[in-house]
């Protein structure tokens, strides 16, 4: 338990460099022609979704392991990735709309970028719920719903692809200009290292409750067989 | 003699018309004419040219700085979530170490 300290120093850390240093990268950057400063929130909302793919992946293969394998470790990290990824989630499906306001004059559009983005957010839900209020198979359940999941990950990346759809395509950051990548990485770094940061202390969590519920079991059942 | 052969005519037609069946095909019609036309109507309005550019109506900066913020909150939140799990577990562990003290098998 004592090792989590500086993991949540590491976190407040970052999130407090992030919170300074990359605005101001991402304000120095140049301003889009057509869509000008709303086009900041770009800098963002892509790394939080590829955080959200990172997530649905990770906790797709925590399941595997735990549904194909009982490991324990696998299930810690499938629960540590999913509430990540709603986190992230959350993230992209708000950033979005701001931008598409500005951008496309309404909030939401139900095409199959959003609409398939709202269903993986939906089934990360479904996830958690699953996994808290399933009662003794949840956890089975659960990771059952984190492979559909994981299958909607490409979907959403290909729909701009695939169907005629307002947002914008995922050529997008591969011809991003270049006064416009310092900002973009930066803030993807950033995101990653925070990411990384908060799936290992919500693991280290994680074990740790399944260790401290043993040890309740172990003390139990060493006060009944001393009384 | 012929206008008012037609005048009659014209009267029985309206007669048949206030039946209640006339009256609710009258008032289908009405409605969906004014459904179809309605749009028509709402667009039926005048252009009118403006000199210069535009400016916005809506502007950015709110947009960036609540996207921006949320996800900093988001973020943080999940840290505070965390940390409260971490007393739990410590809150737990006390436990059992106190029912273990209590029973002397420390």
């Amino acid at each position: 338990m004592r090792a989590l300290g500086p993991g949540f120093v590491a976190a407040t850390l970052l999130a407090a460099v992030g919170f300074l240093v990359v605005p101001w990268l991402i304000l120095a950057a140049p301003l889009e022609p057509v869509m000008g400063f709303v086009q900041k929130i770009f800098y963002f909302h892509v790394p939080c979704a590829i955080m959200l793919f990172l997530s649905t992946f990770a906790c797709a293969a925590g399941s595997i392991a735990y549904l194909f394998k009982g490991s324990e470790r696998g299930d810690w990290l499938a629960a540590a990735a999913g509430e990540l990824g709603v986190v992230f989630g959350a993230c992209v499906l708000v950033s979005g709309p701001l931008w598409g306001r500005k951008a496309w004059g309404v909030y939401w559009q139900w095409d199959a970028r959003l609409t398939s983005s709202l269903l993986l957010f939906l089934i990360l839900i479904g996830y958690m719920l699953a996994r808290r209020y399933g009662g003794p198979g949840g956890r089975k359940l659960s990771a059952a719903l984190a492979l559909f999941a994981a299958v909607d990950v490409p979907l959403v990346y290909k729909s701009v692809d695939i169907w005629r759809t307002v947002h914008p395509q995922t050529t997008v950051v591969p011809k991003l200009d270049p006064r416009m990548r310092p900002a973009f990485w930066s803030a993807f770094f950033l995101m990653t290292l925070v990411w990384s940061v908060l799936l290992a202390l919500r693991y280290r969590l994680e074990a740790a409750r399944a260790e401290v519920a043993t040890l309740k079991l172990d003390t139990e059942d060493l006060l009944e067989a001393g009384s | 003699m012929k206008t008012i052969h037609l005048m009659r005519r014209a009267l029985a037609a309206l007669r048949g018309l206030v039946t209640r069946r006339g009256l609710a095909t009258l008032a289908t019609l009405a409605t969906l004419a004014t459904l179809i036309l309605s749009p028509a109507l709402a667009f039926a309005q005048e252009f009118v040219k403006v000199e210069g550019k535009v400016a916005d109506e809506v502007p950015a900066g709110p947009f960036v700085a609540i996207a921006y913020g949320f996800i900093w909150i988001a973020i943080l939140s999940y840290v505070v979530y965390i940390a409260r799990g971490v007393g739990r577990v410590r809150g737990e562990l006390e436990e059992v170490r106190r029912k273990l003290d209590a029973a002397g098998k420390r």
